[in-house]
């Protein structure tokens, strides 16, 4: 975290320096961009995959296109969509997707999915954990690019333009991805509550 | 279930996912940048020096070759400039007759 009275960073004097090959601004560069990236890495990344390797992978990436960048879009955004790329890719890369029935759930996940399906509790603050697992095994059915769109829409709370810039997709064609990710994850919200049932 | 009510669980299962900040540190661990740095500009550099010393290698065998085929035309050419030193000035016949 940047102290405050610190002097902004010279992202454009950083760049210039990378393209000089110089060691220490590459490096000055990777500690400035670590926070956003991570954010990104930790959101979507599929999770066999460790979270400082993918961040690895996009800054690597990063470095070889670097040339490629013509400042059309503000730094940090063209590495953000790198990132989310990446993420994309590797979600894509992980054919298996784990089945999801509630026998299969911990305990604290099913108390969690009965809360949300009945409406008849609020989901603890000591339940996060558990929902969040869920919130993965849910994520996990659904394909990579749906996962990355509702993601962005329903977690990170972005915007179809916001989503568009990141991932490169035209506002329609998230528009799409979100209906039928929703309607995946009805379905698969119906099918937990008749395994609960039977 | 009602279909509404599944599309709620979802929204209040991302609402409660989204209560719980992630106060996970977003620092780079310790060395991490000074490993990217060094794979990302070290990768460059070892493609540049792959790059020359194939250069090198190209260059030995051009020249390799070039001597080669001097030394496999050797004969045609030492007998292309005898006839060229002698159709300058001399008498042709005369230099035949000789040979």
């Amino acid at each position: 975290m940047p102290q405050p009275d610190a002097p902004p960073f010279d992202l454009a004097g950083c760049l210039e320096g990378v393209r000089r090959r110089d060691q220490a601004a590459a490096r000055a560069l990777v500690d400035h961009l670590y926070p956003l990236v991570i954010r990104i890495v930790r959101s979507h990344r599929p999770r066999r995959v460790a979270e400082e390797d993918l961040a690895q992978d996009i800054f690597l990436k990063m470095f070889t296109r670097i040339e490629q960048y013509q400042g059309a879009v503000p730094f940090p955004h063209w590495v953000s969509r790198i990132a989310v790329t990446t993420c994309i890719d590797q979600l894509r890369a992980q054919k298996r997707r784990p089945e999801f029935r509630w026998a299969d759930l911990s305990e604290g996940e099913a108390d969690v999915a009965e809360a949300v399906m009945t409406n008849e509790n609020d989901v603890a603050v000591n339940d996060a954990m558990a929902a969040h697992e869920l919130v993965h095994r849910l994520l996990d059915q659904l394909n990579p690019d749906d996962q990355v769109v509702i993601r962005l829409l329903d977690l990170e709370q972005k915007s179809i333009a916001e989503i568009a810039t990141l991932t490169g997709w035209n506002q329609s064609l998230i528009k799409v991805r979100a209906f039928r990710a929703r309607r995946k994850l009805r379905r698969l919200f119906l099918d937990l509550q008749r395994e609960e049932n039977s | 279930m009602k279909s509404n009510q599944t599309l709620d669980a979802w929204s209040r299962l991302a609402e409660a996912v989204r209560a719980v900040p992630d106060d996970r540190p977003t620092a780079a661990p310790f060395g991490f940048s000074t490993r990217v740095a060094a794979l990302a500009l070290g990768a460059e550099r070892f493609k540049a020096s792959l790059l020359e010393r194939f250069a090198f290698r190209a260059i030995s065998c051009a020249c390799l070759l070039a001597i080669g085929s001097v030394l496999l035309n050797f004969s045609a050419i030492t007998a292309e400039v005898r006839v060229e030193a002698v159709a300058d000035d001399d008498d042709l016949v005369a230099v035949l007759l000789a040979e």
